[in-house]
Formats: structure tokens, C-alpha cells, sequence
């Protein structure tokens, strides 16, 4: 608490005594009885059973990074932040991202070599984060090592290499593959999703979305070789561009709400800003074609930050915005009320009224608490995607252990009896969704290279 | 964990036998004397509480173990009687059991305090023995075959006798599914009915539960084919 300055009130009311009574009162208990209030717990002689000290913590899951770097470190930082995933091993080529994830995961043991890591007993869980074109061996490698994998967005950069992938995550019945989508497991996107298929927004005729942001995108580092290396992404041969590595998430959830893949692409982009030798282009505009004639267009540049990044869906009633764990809707003047909206908290976008849709929000109000203060799922993304991938790695190691345990080992029925248990799953990308956003993406960047409109064949999304 | 439950119901007999110098014998005997069905997937198991907030339902899809009977006792539902009862008292050896893990709520939390109030880390499965089969008479040919039935049930470490009546339908000519609910009270089990204290104040679960259960079990295939 801020008890700074006098803490003298708006009203200009001393109300630092009372704060720092409640705050130092050591029990509520205590508190009821200073107060002059009789603790409920003492007339409840009858059923005097105190409340249960069970933790609501699920079982670990040992997990591994392969791939250090940056999001790497990301992730190391949100796993740290969860109570049930131990990190035991890290692994990376480059010696000090190796030292520093060390210290960001002190129990680890280190590699250079994934091989390695993956004969390490203990790890149950891999998290591949490595360029997205060395995914393929890798993933490949741990799935026959018998380790659950979260493998990052893009799965590939080839279609041949998403294929290989996707195959293998199938083929392995007995462990959990997840795609790095983690947009897939906000409980915020959930909310979301659902206010979308309500029709509360009428007829979905279109959706937008942005990245902008005025950055090189070019990593630095102190030798030229191990420049050239960390830089992968902005060289064609080794990377699929900003519609690759960025849109790929919008992409998917434009995919996803309006329940649908894309049938044709088209798209444009050059080097704008950053002519620094790079052959990726650093401004990108797509437009994704929809089955019932639903277009995304999509633009994503480094050289202008305005207005950030959001994703918007606009419907006959009303209009969607999406940015980062917020959102809000735009209604038309002619849309029917919903009643609710009344109350909402409102923000003004220039000449327009945004209506904030908080997910529990009504709760927070039966609570008394004031939804314009809170924020409900106010964790990223990635924090709900990781707990996600350690609980449903978990439900499929115990799965398969009581299934084979008293039916025998055959897979003979396993896959129906692990999918009896996806109410206990998080939601989470699958290979499937890693697949297709990939695909498309990949597609997407062949548009743009080309300068040509590029139509989605059936055999690509094969699995 | 089958082989266990198995020797520790039927090797009393096997030792008697043993000690007589007839252990070849007894073993071939047993063999020709018992038709065996083993679970098989496509089971359920259901746990439905109650709270001060509102009502829960737990649910698995594991039950494991194997029903054994006598050679020549046909379950066979379409049929007014059953062949090989004496009185009704059909004389069959059940063995099941269930992953504690296997049960699950689908609220996030629920499970991992369920399994701690029953100790699963220690006790992993609930466990159940038959030690009496009587078939309700008179039954009419067509209609599900009940019976009613005694034994043991082990949950949390703790033994109780329960009594509870089960249906028998055939699905086909192999596999059977034995229907059945009983009450429970967690407290009998030792079982601290769970409490947890969440956002909301302290949320009690009521000390009474039901459990229900569809039990899928097969004879082997090999002995199928010999029919």
C-alpha cells in the first residue's frame, strides 16, 4: 500500500488508520471480534469441520526447453511463474543463451545437443522454441523419445516439413502434442469466442487485423557468424516473414471465430524501411479469402507502430476489437439491445463508444467488486497455453497408464478412451490447428513473394 | 493389480488343493469349471455429491478386474430362466476396480482435491469383491436380468460391506454389462468430506454421494471363437 505523503484522501480525510488496521488485524477472526462481531465459526458447533487444506495444484510435469533465445527465455520466465513445472533441462548451440537460461532455470542441466537432453530420464515435457525451420528434427526426435512437445508457431517452414510433424503428433497416441498457438488457451479468447457465436454481433461479414510496430527486427550480436545465425528470420531461405512468425496467431484466430480455414490468399510487401541487406519483407499486406465470402485482410509492418496490433470481426449488429486481453464491441445505431451493455464499462475511440466485454464480468459485479478495476485472466497468453500443456500432458500420461494398466496394452480403443477425457483438458492448439495455421501461412508468404493470389489445395491440409 | 485381487480371492482353494498333491489337477479343473470375462473399454463410473453451492458429478471410463462363473451359467436376459442358479444364488467371482485419478470433474482444482480426501497417492484404486449373487425372481424373458448382490468396497484403505442390487444385460454374444448404483457416505470411508475455502467463503461438499457404474466385461476372443 501507498502510505507515502500523509495518505490523506480525496476527500481530505485522513484514511490511513483504518487501512492499516484492517491490513495489520492478524486474523479475520481477531478482526470480527475488535470489531464487536461474534465469529461464525464458534456458533457453528454442529458442523464444526474447518475448511480443508486439500491444494488445488496439479500433478508436475518435468519439463525441457530446446532453444534459448529470446521467447525462449519468455517461456523459461512463465514456466517459473507456474507452481507444477519444474524445468530440468535446457539446451541451446550457442554457449551464452545456454548460461543465461541456466540462470533463469538454476536446476537444469545444460546441452549443446538435443540429442542429449532428450535421453534425459526425467524430462517428460520438450518445449521446442529453436527457428522455426529446425523444428521438424526435433520434434520428430522427442516424440519418438516418448516426451509430450509443445512445439512453437510456425511448426515449419516448409509444407513437406508441417506434414512430417503433424504426422508424427498423430501417430504418437500416447503423448500430448501441442502447437505454440497459445492464443488457443486464453480464457479471454473463450469468453470471447462465445459472445462472437452468440450472434450478438449479427451476421459476420468481415474481419481486419494489425501488427505495426517500428522495430528492425534485426538481432544483435557480438561476432558476425553468430549474427548471420541469430538472424534467420529475416533471410527468405530460412524463414517465412512476418505473416509466418506474427500473423500466424491472427490468422488463427480470425480461423477460429469465424469457424472456417482459408481458401485462397493473396498479398503484397517489400522492403520499405529496413534495406539493411535483408531479403524478408519488412511491410506486408494479405487478404485471406473465407468459404460465404468472410475476407481477413491482414497487414503487418516494421516501419510505422500506429495503433499497434488488434484483431477486429465486424457483424451486421456490431463490431469486435481485440487488444491483447482486452476487448471491446462497437454496436450499430439499428442493433437490437442486449440489456447488459447498459451497465458495461465504456471507452471512448475517438467518435466511437467501446463497449468492454470482461470476461466475468457479472461475476465480479455479484462480487461487489468493480469491474472497471479488475481484470479478470490477466496472465499472457503463453502463461495459460504452458499450464495447459503440463495439465494435458499429464491427463494423457495418466490416461494411458489406468487404460493399459487394466485393459492391456493395445491401442485398440486408447484413442477413443483419451478423447473421453478432453473435458479435463485445458483448452489448448493441437497439431491439427498448429497444421492448418501453418500451411496457411506458409501459402500466404508465397502470395507475397510472388505478388500472386495463391489457392489453397486440398492435399496441403492433408494429415 | 488383476492378479493380486485374483490370487487373493481364489488362492485359498488353490492352496487347499496344493496341499493335497493335486496342483496339476486343480489348476486344469478351474480352467474347465469357470468361463472367464475380462472388462473391457467403453465402461463408466459415475460420482454425483452435492455442496452448499451446488450439486457435482465426477466421471471415469475405467473399470477394471473380471467376472468369473461357472461353466454352463448362461446370462442370457432373453430367457426366463438362468441355467446353473441353485435358489437364484448364482456362485461368481467378481474382481473390479477403479483408478481413483480415472474419476474426473472437469472443474479445474476438483480433481486434485478429491484425489488428496481419499488418499490416492496411497490407496489409488477403489476396489471391489463380491462375495454373494442372488438373482431376483421371477424374471420375465427380455427384460434385463437383477440381481441382488453383497460384497466388499474398498476406498481410501478402508473396507466396508455393501449391499446393492446390479442388472445384467447381454450386449452381444461375448460381453456383458453389469449395471449398478449404491449411496455412499464419504465419512465411512474415512473420507473428510472436501471443504475448500474459495473466493466465494467455504464451500462444503455433503458427506452423502452416489455411485454409479456400467461395467463392460468380455469373454477372451479365443474362447469366444470355441463357442
Amino acid at each position: 500500500m501507498n502510505n507515502d505523503e500523509g495518505s490523506t484522501g480525496q476527500n481530505g480525510q485522513n484514511d490511513w488508520n483504518r487501512r492499516e488496521f484492517i491490513k495489520g488485524a492478524s486474523s479475520f477472526g481477531a478482526l470480527m471480534v475488535l470489531m464487536g462481531g461474534v465469529p461464525l465459526q464458534a456458533e457453528d458447533k454442529t458442523n464444526a469441520a474447518p475448511a480443508t487444506a486439500y491444494s488445488t495444484v496439479g500433478a508436475p510435469l518435468n519439463c525441457a526447453l530446446i532453444g534459448c533465445g529470446i521467447w525462449g527465455r519468455e517461456v523459461l520466465q512463465t514456466l517459473a511463474l507456474l507452481p507444477n513445472a519444474p524445468v530440468v533441462a535446457v539446451c541451446d548451440t550457442y554457449e551464452p543463451f545456454l548460461r543465461r537460461a541456466k540462470e533463469a532455470a538454476p536446476k537444469a542441466q545444460t546441452y549443446t545437443d538435443y540429442k542429449k537432453l532428450l535421453e534425459q530420464k526425467d524430462v517428460q515435457g520438450v518445449i521446442v522454441a529453436t527457428p522455426s525451420y529446425l523444428h521438424r528434427e526435433i520434434v520428430e526426435a522427442a516424440l519418438k523419445a516418448g516426451k509430450h512437445v509443445y512445439c512453437e508457431a510456425p511448426l515449419a517452414t516448409t509444407v513437406e516439413d508441417a506434414q512430417a510433424i503433424a504426422k508424427a503428433a498423430k501417430a504418437a497416441v500416447k503423448l500430448n502434442f501441442q502447437s505454440g498457438l497459445q492464443m488457443r488457451s486464453d480464457p479471454q479468447r473463450h469468453f470471447l469466442l462465445q459472445f462472437v457465436r452468440s450472434g450478438a454481433m449479427g451476421r459476420t461479414i468481415m474481419a481486419r487485423s494489425q501488427w505495426h510496430k517500428k522495430e528492425s527486427w534485426r538481432r544483435t550480436s557480438p561476432n558476425a557468424q553468430r549474427e548471420t545465425e541469430i538472424n534467420w528470420r529475416l533471410r527468405k531461405d530460412q524463414s517465412i516473414g512476418l505473416v509466418g512468425e506474427i500473423g500466424i496467431h491472427q490468422l488463427d484466430l480470425i480461423s477460429w471465430f469465424i469457424g472456417g480455414q482459408p481458401t485462397a490468399v493473396g498479398g503484397f510487401g517489400g522492403i520499405l524501411q529496413w534495406n539493411d541487406g535483408r531479403d524478408v519483407a519488412d511491410t506486408i499486406q494479405t487478404v485471406f479469402e473465407f468459404p460465404s465470402g468472410v475476407n481477413l485482410s491482414y497487414d503487418c509492418t516494421l516501419a510505422n507502430s500506429f495503433d499497434a496490433d488488434y484483431d477486429m470481426i465486424y457483424g451486421t449488429d456490431a463490431a469486435v476489437m481485440m487488444r491483447g486481453n482486452k476487448a471491446w464491441m462497437f454496436k450499430e445505431a439499428d442493433s437490437p439491445l442486449l440489456g447488459w451493455e447498459v451497465y458495461a464499462r465504456k471507452d471512448q475511440f475517438y467518435q466511437e463508444t467501446g463497449i468492454a466485454l470482461v470476461a466475468n464480468a457479472t461475476k465480479l459485479v455479484a462480487l461487489q467488486n468493480k469491474a472497471t478495476e479488475v481484470v479478470p485472466f490477466s496472465e499472457t497468453a503463453l502463461h495459460y497455453a504452458l499450464e495447459a500443456f503440463v495439465k494435458n500432458s499429464n491427463v494423457v500420461t495418466t490416461g494411458v497408464e489406468d487404460f493399459v494398466s487394466n485393459y492391456g496394452d493395445s491401442t485398440d480403443g486408447l484413442r477413443e478412451h483419451l478423447a473421453g477425457l478432453s473435458k479435463s483438458r485445458l483448452p489448448a492448439a493441437g497439431y491439427r490447428e498448429g497444421f492448418a495455421a501453418t500451411v496457411s501461412v506458409i501459402k500466404a508468404n508465397e502470395a507475397i513473394s510472388k505478388g500472386q493470389k495463391v489457392s489453397m489445395q486440398k492435399e496441403w491440409f492433408e494429415i | 493389480m488383476m492378479n493380486t485381487a485374483f490370487k487373493n480371492s481364489v488362492f485359498g482353494a488353490r492352496t487347499v488343493a496344493a496341499l493335497a498333491g493335486v496342483v496339476m489337477l486343480a489348476a486344469s479343473a478351474r480352467a474347465e469349471e469357470w468361463v472367464r470375462y475380462d472388462a473391457r473399454p467403453g465402461s463408466k463410473v459415475k460420482i454425483e455429491g452435492t455442496s452448499t453451492i451446488h450439486d457435482w458429478t465426477m466421471e471415469g471410463q475405467i473399470i477394471g478386474g473380471y467376472m468369473e462363473l461357472p461353466k454352463g451359467v448362461v446370462l442370457d436376459p432373453s430367457q426366463a430362466a438362468v441355467a446353473g442358479t441353485k435358489d437364484g444364488k448364482l456362485e461368481a467371482h467378481v474382481e473390479s476396480s477403479v483408478p481413483v485419478r480415472s474419476v474426473k470433474s472437469g472443474k479445474k482444482g476438483m480433481d486434485e482435491v478429491m484425489q488428496q480426501a481419499m488418499n490416492a497417492d496411497k490407496h489409488p484404486k477403489i476396489q471391489y469383491h463380491l462375495t454373494e449373487m442372488t438373482l431376483k425372481e421371477p424374471h420375465a424373458a427380455g427384460t434385463p436380468l437383477q440381481f441382488d448382490t453383497k460384497g466388499e468396497l474398498a476406498v481410501n484403505g478402508v473396507t466396508n460391506k455393501i449391499s446393492m442390487p446390479v442388472t445384467v444385460e447381454s450386449v452381444d454374444k461375448t460381453k456383458l454389462k453389469v449395471i449398478g448404483a449404491t449411496p455412499l457416505k464419504m465419512t465411512d470411508y474415512k473420507v473428510t468430506p472436501p471443504a475448500p475455502s474459495l473466493g466465494l467463503g467455504l464451500i462444503k461438499t455433503g458427506d452423502e454421494v452416489k455411485i454409479s457404474f456400467e461395467w463392460l466385461v468380455a469373454m477372451p476372443e479365443k474362447s469366444a471363437d470355441a463357442k
